[in-house]
């Protein structure tokens, strides 16, 4: 039995008297006008609030458990490390409710709306949220493991470092939520939405992530070991780092994806490439040149399609470029009276500095980043180069259109080819 | 919505079919959909897909989708659209987006100059500055025209 009767209660608050601490268990308030009250530290397990005004009610340190608030109004209530272990809140109202601390392991949430609710260490493992509505809700740190999330909506919510394993997302829209060091591991997403969400350092192994789109999503640096990514969309994912599942991917969608070292677009891949990248079996073989080597008066050829990236110091050197290879000049890195020719594409971050001109000739793209410098010519080939320049870039640069004799000499090369 | 998020600030239009030659000098932004052949002074200048300027360019803002020609000193450059040859682009920022690889090119690029950054910001201290203060709102142009400006008709169009 109760210490207090639900009259005595409703007494008490109109009075004026605190109810904070006192033992309620099992109380009875079906659809009481409780708005603003104080519950703090009392006992409410199995008590019923169904359909109960608790609109910024103070429940803090309150025990909840088992207790029945379906379809509650607890918009903004103050329910910080309470204790809801099994309570039934479906369909209750718990919009910018603080449920920070709070413990929900197991609890019914099915079609509640959490939106702008504060939950972050939360307990919710085992909790069911399906269909329910976590809009810009901050679950920083929260474990959501084995939780039911099948259709619920976390867009724009805050899920950094969230333990996720095991949970249900089937279909579930997570647009723009930031999921950076989350763990994810064998979750079941089929179908779920990842549009421009931010997935960065993510632990993904073993999850069923079939028809998932994840459309300009950031998944640099994920774990997707195991996982299973058959018809998924990854057009304008960032994807730089990612561990791949280690199996062919069947169905990818993907026109293009960005596998530049800081998401900034500079590099980008395309169609059957994205789906090598993501399985881990990318047949490009990067050439690497790091931190501290210096390089003088050398001549490097790279075939067509290759891949280089150079963190090194390069002096007088000359680089030919295969049709389509691709070179990037790392933040570190610096090319000092070099010359770079042939059709590939380049990236600068570091500094590029000409010997003779044109400095670099018959580039089809050349993108110049936010850190980068550059000084010297580009000779564009007859087709012209593809330019792409950050704010913040530094270039003095003559851009000249291509000779016509090497034009020429280009035109007669094909035509021997055909 | 507050009123001044739905009036039009106040900007010298030269509409498309409308030549210019001589010298422009503005102090409210300057949106070219037709042809600018001089020198051209302004806070901000928008030249449209239609638009084309040549000629000798202080502002403090260009945006470009048209076609240019000739000098252009700026503090932040948005470049798509055409540059034609012997053209120089002088500006503290630049910025020109990478276009996808089948799609059409971002910005064509004749035989030009590009000084960007650095010792830019010290190389331009006659240029005018973007608007810092928010012009009042109108849809006509001011009166008297203060100096040799452009003062668009009623309609804002030349």
């Amino acid at each position: 039995m109760p210490e207090l009767t639900a009259d005595l209660v409703l007494r008490k608050i109109k009075s004026g008297e605190k109810v904070e601490r006192a033992d309620l268990r099992g109380l009875a308030m079906p659809k009481a006008l409780l708005e603003g009250v104080s519950f703090r530290r009392c006992d409410l397990d199995g008590a019923n609030f169904e359909g109960a005004r608790l609109a910024r009610a103070v429940l803090k340190n309150a025990s909840l458990r088992e207790a029945f608030l379906a379809t509650a109004d607890l918009r903004e209530a103050n329910l910080e490390s309470a204790d809801l272990e099994g309570a039934n809140l479906q369909g209750a109202n718990l919009v910018g409710a603080n449920l920070s601390r709070a413990n929900l392991e197991g609890a019914n949430l099915q079609g509640a709306d959490l939106s702008g609710a504060r939950l972050t260490h939360a307990q919710l493992e085992s909790a069911k949220l399906g269909g329910a509505k976590l809009v810009g809700a901050h679950l920083a740190h929260a474990d959501l493991g084995d939780t039911d999330l099948s259709t619920a909506k976390l867009d724009d919510a805050d899920l950094t470092n969230a333990n996720l394993c095991g949970a249900n997302l089937e279909e579930a829209s997570l647009s723009r939520a930031q999921l950076r060091d989350a763990q994810l591991r064998g979750v079941s997403a089929k179908g779920a939405r990842f549009l421009e969400a931010v997935l960065v350092n993510a632990a993904l192994a073993t999850a069923d992530l079939t028809n998932a789109d994840f459309t300009g999503a950031d998944v640099r640096r994920v774990n997707l070991a195991g996982a299973r990514l058959d018809g998924a969309i990854v057009t304008g994912a960032r994807v730089h780092g990612v561990l791949g599942t280690g199996a062919p991917i069947q169905g990818l969608r993907a026109e293009w994806a960005d596998d530049s070292l800081d998401g900034t677009g500079t590099k980008r891949v395309n169609g059957a490439d994205v789906a090598a990248l993501l399985s881990g079996q990318s047949a490009i073989q990067k050439r690497y040149f790091g931190r501290g080597d210096v390089l003088r008066n050398a001549h490097l050829e790279f075939e067509a399609g290759a891949s280089v990236e150079i963190e090194s110091l390069f002096e007088q050197c000359t680089i030919a470029l295969g049709d389509d290879a691709e070179l990037v000049i790392g933040k570190a890195g610096v090319l000092a009276g070099c010359q770079i020719r042939g059709a590939g594409r380049i990236t600068v971050h570091g500094k590029f500095v000409e010997r003779e001109s044109p400095g670099i000739q018959g580039p089809t793209q050349l993108v110049v980043s936010s850190c980068g410098s550059l000084t010297g010519a580009v000779e564009q080939p007859a087709e012209l180069t593809r330019f792409a320049f950050e704010p913040g870039c530094m270039l003095r640069m003559k851009i000249q259109q291509a000779k016509k004799e090497r034009a020429a000499e280009k035109a007669v090369k094909g035509g021997r080819q055909r | 919505m507050t009123e001044k998020d739905v009036t039009p600030r106040r900007k010298t239009l030269v509409e498309e079919g409308t030549q210019f030659k001589g010298s422009l000098s503005s102090d409210c932004p300057i949106e070219v959909k037709g042809r600018i052949e001089g020198d051209l002074t302004a806070p901000a200048l928008l030249v449209s897909p239609s638009g084309s300027v040549h000629g000798h360019v202080k502002v403090g803002e260009m945006r470009s989708e048209g076609e240019l020609a000739g000098e252009f000193d700026a503090d932040t450059v948005q470049l798509s659209g055409t540059v034609k040859d012997n053209t120089v682009i002088r500006a503290k920022s630049l910025e020109v987006k990478l276009t996808p690889l089948k799609g059409k090119m971002q910005v064509i690029f004749g035989e030009c100059d590009l000084e960007v950054g650095g010792e830019q910001a010290q190389k331009k201290e006659g240029t005018t500055r973007p608007a810092d203060v928010v012009r009042p709102v109108s849809v006509r142009p001011p009166e008297p025209a203060p100096t040799s400006d452009i003062t668009p008709p009623a309609n804002g169009a030349h």
